[in-house]
C-alpha cells in the first residue's frame, strides 16, 4: 500500500462523487446551447439530488427487498472502481482490485442489480426494461473484456495501472492499431452502457423505446437519488477509463501534491471535454431502432476482437 | 519481326480495322481472314523448333503452347467463318444494328488476341492478366442482346469470373513471395519456376497452388465455383458462345497445368492430383445431376462443357503422360465439337426463335442438314468413335486404371455414362418427330468442316502426334 | 526515418485498411460504403507510401501515386456516378447474412486468416510480413460482401475490397510483382469496373432496379 495509492483512494471518490453530477450538468448545457435553449445551468443535476435527498423513502406495493437494496448495491460497486481504478493516480490501494477482470465485473454486478429491480416492480415497464437492458449488457461486457485485454496484452499484465503506466512510459503506443480499434470499440461500449443515443436516449421518459428510464421508473425519493448519482458516476467513470487508457497523460505516478493537483485537473479536463463531445454528437445523432442496437454492438466487439488480434500478430 | 508474334498482332490488327471502318461489305470477312492467318502461323510455330522466345523473353512457346496456338486458332476460325451469316441473320431480324455487328467483330478479335497472349506469356503475371483480360473484353458480348437474361447473365459472369480470378492473383503474389525468399532468380517465370520449384517452401506453395487452381479453375467452369458457366455460355451469341466454350475454358485450363508443373515439383504430385480429382469429380457430378432436368439446349451444352473440363482435369490429375496426352487430345476434340455445336444451336435458335428443347420439334425432317451436323456433334461429344473425343476418353480412362486410380475413373465414367444418357434423350426428342414447318435450310459447310476435322483427329493424330507427346512430357514430373 | 517509426506507421496504416473495411460491412447506406472506400484507397496510399519511404524506392513511390489516382479517386468517383445516376439514395436493404452475424462473421475470418497466413509470415519473418494476416483478412472480407451482398454497388466494392487487399498483400510481402504486371493488373481492375458500371445501368433499364434479387431469369 503506497502514498500514492492511498492519496488516490482518497481523491478519486471525492472527485468523482462531487463532479460526476456536475459532468451531467455540463453536458446537458452543451446539448441545451446547440439545440439553442439557454439551458438550467450546470449545477442543476446537484440541486435536483438535494431536492430528492430531501423526500420521504417510498417503494411501489409487492416489491421486495431487491428493489431498495439495487440503488445501495449500484452506487457501492461503482465507488469501489472509483477507490480502485487508476484516474487521478496509477497506484491503487488495493492492486489486485484494480484488475480489469474484475472492474468490469464490478460493472456488470451493478448494472445487473438494477436490472433485478426492475424486474422486481412487475410492471411492464420495469420487465421490458430490464430485458432490454440485460441483452444490451450481454454485448457491451465482452467488448469490454475484450478491448481491455488488446491494451494490456502488451504489458503483460490486466492491471489497469499496470496498462495505464506502460502508456504513460511508452507514449508512442498511443498511436497503433491496436489502440486505434479497441478505442473505437470502447467509445461504442461506453455509449451503449451508459445509455446515450443512439443506443437509448437518457432524457426521455415516455417512448416505447426508452431501456435505463424504463428500469428505474418505479423509483422515487432518495432512492432515485442514488440510482441518478450512480448512473453519473458510471459515466464519469466510464469516460475517465477511456480518457486515461489512451490519452493518459497527466496522470499523477508520484505522491508530492503538485502531481496529485495536476492528476485532478487532468482528469477533470479529459473528462470534461470527452464529455461535452459526447453531448455535441449526441444532438447530430438520432436513436438507433432498438433491432438495430445488436447490430452496432456486434460491430464494436469485432473491432475489439480485431484489437487483440492485431495485438497478438503485430506485435 | 518474329513469327512468334503473329498470332497476337493479327487479330490486334483486325480489332482495329473493325474500329476504323466498321461494319461494312469489305469488313465482313475479316474477322475469318484474321482467323486463318493465326492458324497458319500457328501451325508455321508448331512445326518450326521449340521452345521459342521473343520480345525480352515476355513471350515464350514450347510444345504446350504451341498446341493451344493450334486449338485457339482452329475453333477461332470455325467461329469467325460463322460469324457473318449469324451476325446477318441477327441485323436481318432486327435484334442488331450494324454497331453492334462492328462492335462485336472487334470484341471477338479482341478475344482471340487476350487467349493468344495467355497461352505464349512467359511469365505467370502476365497470364494472370491476359485471363482476366478475357473476361473483360468478353462480358458485353455475353450481354450484347440486352434482354433481361443476357444482362443477368452478364453480371453474373463478370462478378463470378472476377472474384475467382482475384483468387488466383492473390496465388500468383503467394507464389511470388515464395520465389523471392527461394534464392532463386525465377520471379514469376514460368520456365525459371517450375525449374527452380524444388527450392519453394512448401507450406507457402501449397497456399499459393490451392489459390490458383481454384481461381483459374472458376474460369474454366471446374467446381465450385462453376455457377457463371450456364448463364454465361447460354445468353451469348452463338459464334461466342463456340469460343468461350471451346477454347476460353481450355486456355484458363492451360494455366492450371501450368500451375500443376511447378506445384508437382514443389510439394510432390499427391497434392494437385487429390486438388483436381476432387474438383473434376465435383464438376462431373454437378453436370451430370443437372443435366438430368435440363430444358434449354444451349444450357444443356453448357453443363456438358463442365463435364469435359472435369474429365480434362481428371486425365490432369492423373500425371501419367499418356493421360497428359489423351486430356490434351480432349481439350481439341471438345473444342471443335463444341465449337460445332454452339453454332448449331445458334442458327437452330435463330430458326424457332426459341431455344427450350420442347420448343423445337422434327429438326431432322424441317432442317435435316443443320440437324443432321447437330446429331453428330451430340454423338462427337459424348465420346463415339470415330470422333476424337472417343480417342481421348480412353487414354484417359486406360491411364486412369493404369495409374491405380480406377475407382476415381470409374466413378466418373459412370457418371459420363449419365451424362451421355442425358445428352442423347434430349437431343433426339429435337431432332426426331414430324416437321413443325416444311423443309429448308443449305448444308452448313462450317459445321460439316469442323466435324471432319474432329473426325480426322479420332483416326489418325498424324503431324500432331510429336507435338502432343513433346507437350505431354513438358507436363510430366519425373521425382 | 527510425525502424520504429516505420513500424508504427506500417501497422498504423494496416489498420486503417481494416477498420475502413469493417466500416463498409457494417453500414448499410451506399454513399457512405462508397466514401468510406475511398477512406481505404487512401490508407492503401499511406501503406505505399510508408514502404516507399522506408526502402528509398522510387518504383514504390510511383506506384504509390498509382494506387492513389486509381484506388481514391477514379474508382470512387466511378462508383459514385453508378449511384447518383440511380437517382434517390440507395440502401444495401436486405443482405443475405444480417449485419450483426456478418460482423461476427468478420471476427471469424479474422482468425482463419491469420491461421491461413501464418506459414507466409514465417517465411521471411519482417515488420511488413507481421501484417500479411491484415491484407488476408481484407479480402476475406471483401469476398464475404461480395457474396452477401445484393446490391450492384455493394457487390462491386466488395470486388474491389479483394482487390485492395490483394495490392496490399502484393507489397507486404516483397516489393511488388514487377511494373509490368502492376500496370496490368491495375488496368484489368479498372476495365472490369467500367464494365460493372455499365452493366449495373443496364441492369437499371432492364430490370428497373439495381438490386440483384431481381435476377432470377437464369436457374435450372
Amino acid at each position: 500500500m503506497t502514498a500514492l495509492g492511498l492519496a488516490g483512494a482518497v481523491v478519486q471518490p471525492v472527485l468523482i462523487v462531487a463532479g460526476a453530477p456536475v459532468l451531467v450538468g455540463v453536458m446537458r448545457q452543451v446539448r441545451a446551447r446547440l439545440e439553442g435553449r439557454a439551458g438550467p445551468g450546470i449545477r442543476q443535476p446537484w440541486r435536483d439530488l438535494r431536492k430528492l435527498f430531501g423526500k420521504e423513502r417510498i417503494a411501489p406495493r409487492g416489491t421486495s427487498e431487491v428493489f431498495r437494496v439495487a440503488p445501495l448495491v449500484l452506487v457501492a460497486t461503482t465507488l469501489v472502481i472509483t477507490v480502485v481504478a487508476p484516474f487521478v493516480t496509477v497506484a491503487s490501494v488495493l492492486n489486485p482490485v484494480a484488475d480489469l477482470f474484475v472492474v468490469v465485473a464490478l460493472l456488470a454486478v451493478g448494472a445487473v442489480a438494477l436490472a433485478l429491480a426492475g424486474l422486481d416492480t412487475g410492471t411492464a415497464f420495469g420487465g421490458m426494461g430490464a430485458s432490454r437492458e440485460v441483452t444490451i449488457l450481454a454485448l457491451v461486457e465482452p467488448t469490454l473484456l475484450v478491448a481491455i485485454l488488446a491494451l494490456s496484452a502488451r504489458v503483460g499484465s490486466t492491471n489497469l495501472g499496470d496498462v495505464v503506466s506502460s502508456m504513460v512510459r511508452e507514449p508512442s503506443r498511443v498511436i497503433s492499431p491496436v489502440s486505434l480499434l479497441a478505442a473505437v470499440a470502447l467509445v461504442i461500449a461506453t455509449v451503449a452502457e451508459n445509455g446515450r443515443i443512439p443506443v437509448d436516449n437518457p432524457s426521455t421518459h415516455l417512448e416505447l423505446t426508452m431501456v435505463h428510464e424504463a428500469m428505474v421508473l418505479e423509483y422515487a425519493g432518495p432512492d432515485l437519488a442514488l440510482v441518478e448519482l450512480a448512473s453519473a458516476m458510471r459515466l464519469s467513470v466510464f469516460l475517465g477509463l477511456l480518457a486515461n487508457l489512451f490519452v493518459p497523460w497527466g496522470i499523477a505516478t508520484t505522491a508530492t501534491p503538485a502531481a496529485l493537483l495536476a492528476g485532478v485537473l487532468a482528469l477533470v479536463l479529459k473528462v470534461g471535454v470527452l464529455g461535452a463531445a459526447l453531448a455535441a454528437a449526441e444532438v447530430f445523432l438520432a436513436k438507433l431502432r432498438l433491432f438495430r442496437v445488436p447490430e452496432l454492438l456486434a460491430g464494436s466487439f469485432l473491432l475489439s476482437l480485431l484489437a487483440v488480434a492485431a495485438s497478438y500478430f503485430l506485435a | 519481326m518474329t513469327i512468334l508474334l503473329l498470332p497476337l498482332l493479327v487479330p490486334l490488327l483486325g480489332a482495329a480495322g473493325y474500329a476504323v471502318f466498321g461494319w461494312r461489305r469489305a469488313t465482313v470477312w475479316l474477322g475469318t481472314a484474321s482467323a486463318s492467318v493465326m492458324l497458319a502461323s500457328s501451325i508455321a510455330i508448331a512445326a518450326g523448333d521449340l521452345p521459342r522466345t521473343a520480345s525480352a523473353g515476355l513471350v515464350r512457346v514450347d510444345a504446350l503452347s504451341a498446341f493451344m496456338l493450334l486449338v485457339i486458332g482452329a475453333v477461332g476460325l470455325l467461329a469467325t467463318a460463322a460469324s457473318p451469316a449469324h451476325l446477318r441473320t441477327e441485323i436481318a431480324a432486327g435484334r442488331a444494328s450494324t454497331r453492334t455487328a462492328a462492335r462485336h467483330s472487334l470484341l471477338v478479335q479482341l478475344f482471340l488476341a487476350a487467349m493468344t497472349l495467355a497461352v505464349t506469356a512467359a511469365d505467370l503475371g502476365v497470364l494472370w492478366v491476359a485471363i482476366e483480360a478475357t473476361t473483360i473484353v468478353t462480358a458485353f458480348l455475353v450481354g450484347q442482346r440486352r434482354t433481361r437474361a443476357a444482362v443477368e447473365a452478364a453480371w453474373k459472369y463478370v462478378v463470378i469470373c472476377s472474384a475467382g480470378i482475384a483468387l488466383a492473383l492473390m496465388g500468383t503474389i503467394v507464389l511470388n513471395h515464395a520465389s523471392v525468399h527461394s534464392g532463386h532468380e525465377a520471379g514469376l517465370d514460368l520456365a525459371g519456376l517450375a525449374a527452380a520449384a524444388s527450392g519453394l517452401d512448401p507450406a507457402v506453395t501449397r497456399i499459393a497452388v490451392v489459390l490458383l487452381l481454384l481461381g483459374f479453375g472458376t474460369k474454366a467452369g471446374l467446381a465450385p465455383l462453376h455457377a457463371w458457366l450456364p448463364d454465361a455460355h447460354s445468353q451469348a451469341p452463338a459464334p461466342v458462345s463456340a469460343l468461350m466454350s471451346g477454347v476460353l475454358l481450355s486456355v484458363a485450363f492451360y494455366a492450371i497445368l501450368r500451375v500443376k508443373v511447378i506445384a508437382d515439383v514443389a510439394l510432390g504430385t499427391g497434392f494437385t492430383r487429390a486438388v483436381l480429382v476432387v474438383m473434376a469429380l465435383a464438376s462431373l457430378a454437378i453436370a451430370a445431376s443437372l443435366l438430368l432436368g435440363i430444358r434449354d439446349y444451349k444450357r444443356m451444352l453448357a453443363y456438358s462443357s463442365i463435364e469435359h473440363l472435369g474429365l480434362v482435369a481428371l486425365g490432369a490429375a492423373i500425371g501419367t503422360p499418356l493421360a497428359l496426352a489423351a486430356a490434351l487430345l480432349h481439350v481439341a476434340g471438345h473444342g471443335l465439337a463444341k465449337g460445332v455445336l454452339f453454332l448449331g444451336s445458334g442458327r437452330i435458335l435463330q430458326a424457332t426463335g426459341t431455344s427450350r428443347i420442347d420448343g423445337v420439334r422434327g429438326l431432322l425432317a424441317s432442317r435435316p442438314a443443320l440437324a443432321g451436323s447437330f446429331g453428330a456433334g451430340v454423338l462427337a461429344l459424348i465420346g463415339l468413335p470415330p470422333f476424337s473425343l472417343f480417342a481421348s476418353e480412353l487414354g484417359i480412362a486406360r491411364a486412369g486404371f493404369a495409374a491405380g486410380m480406377g475407382w476415381f475413373t470409374a466413378a466418373a465414367f459412370a457418371l459420363v455414362l449419365v451424362i451421355a444418357a442425358a445428352l442423347v434423350t434430349r437431343t433426339s426428342r429435337m431432332l426426331l418427330g414430324p416437321p413443325q414447318e416444311p423443309a429448308t435450310g443449305s448444308v452448313p459447310m462450317t459445321l460439316v468442316a469442323g466435324l471432319a476435322v474432329c473426325a480426322a483427329l479420332g483416326v489418325a493424330i498424324g503431324p500432331l502426334s510429336p507435338l502432343l507427346h513433346d507437350a505431354a512430357s513438358l507436363l510430366v514430373v519425373t521425382r | 526515418m527510425t525502424e520504429t517509426v516505420y513500424v508504427q506507421l506500417l501497422d498504423l496504416t494496416c489498420g486503417a485498411l481494416l477498420l475502413t473495411a469493417v466500416l463498409i460491412l457494417w453500414r448499410r447506406d451506399l454513399s457512405v460504403i462508397v466514401r468510406v472506400f475511398a477512406l481505404q484507397g487512401a490508407a492503401l496510399t499511406a501503406l505505399v507510401a510508408v514502404l516507399a519511404a522506408h526502402e528509398r524506392s522510387g518504383e514504390l513511390w510511383v506506384i504509390a501515386a498509382g494506387v492513389l489516382a486509381l484506388r481514391a479517386g477514379l474508382l470512387p468517383y466511378l462508383l459514385r456516378r453508378t449511384l447518383a445516376a440511380a437517382g434517390e439514395p440507395q440502401r444495401e436493404a436486405r443482405p443475405l447474412v444480417n449485419v450483426a452475424a456478418s460482423l461476427l462473421a468478420a471476427a471469424v475470418l479474422t482468425f482463419l486468416a491469420h491461421a491461413v497466413s501464418r506459414p507466409l509470415v514465417t517465411l521471411a519473418p519482417s515488420p511488413a510480413a507481421q501484417a500479411i494476416p491484415i491484407a488476408v483478412t481484407v479480402v476475406l472480407i471483401g469476398f464475404f460482401v461480395l457474396v452477401t451482398r445484393r446490391h450492384a454497388v455493394s457487390q462491386v466494392v466488395g470486388f474491389l475490397l479483394m482487390d485492395n487487399g490483394i495490392t496490399a498483400l502484393g507489397l507486404l510481402t516483397t516489393t511488388g510483382v514487377g511494373l509490368v504486371v502492376e500496370v496490368g493488373v491495375s488496368l484489368d481492375v479498372l476495365l472490369a469496373v467500367l464494365v460493372l458500371q455499365i452493366l449495373a445501368v443496364r441492369i437499371r433499364e432492364t430490370f428497373g432496379d439495381t438490386d440483384l434479387d431481381d435476377l432470377r431469369e437464369l436457374r435450372d
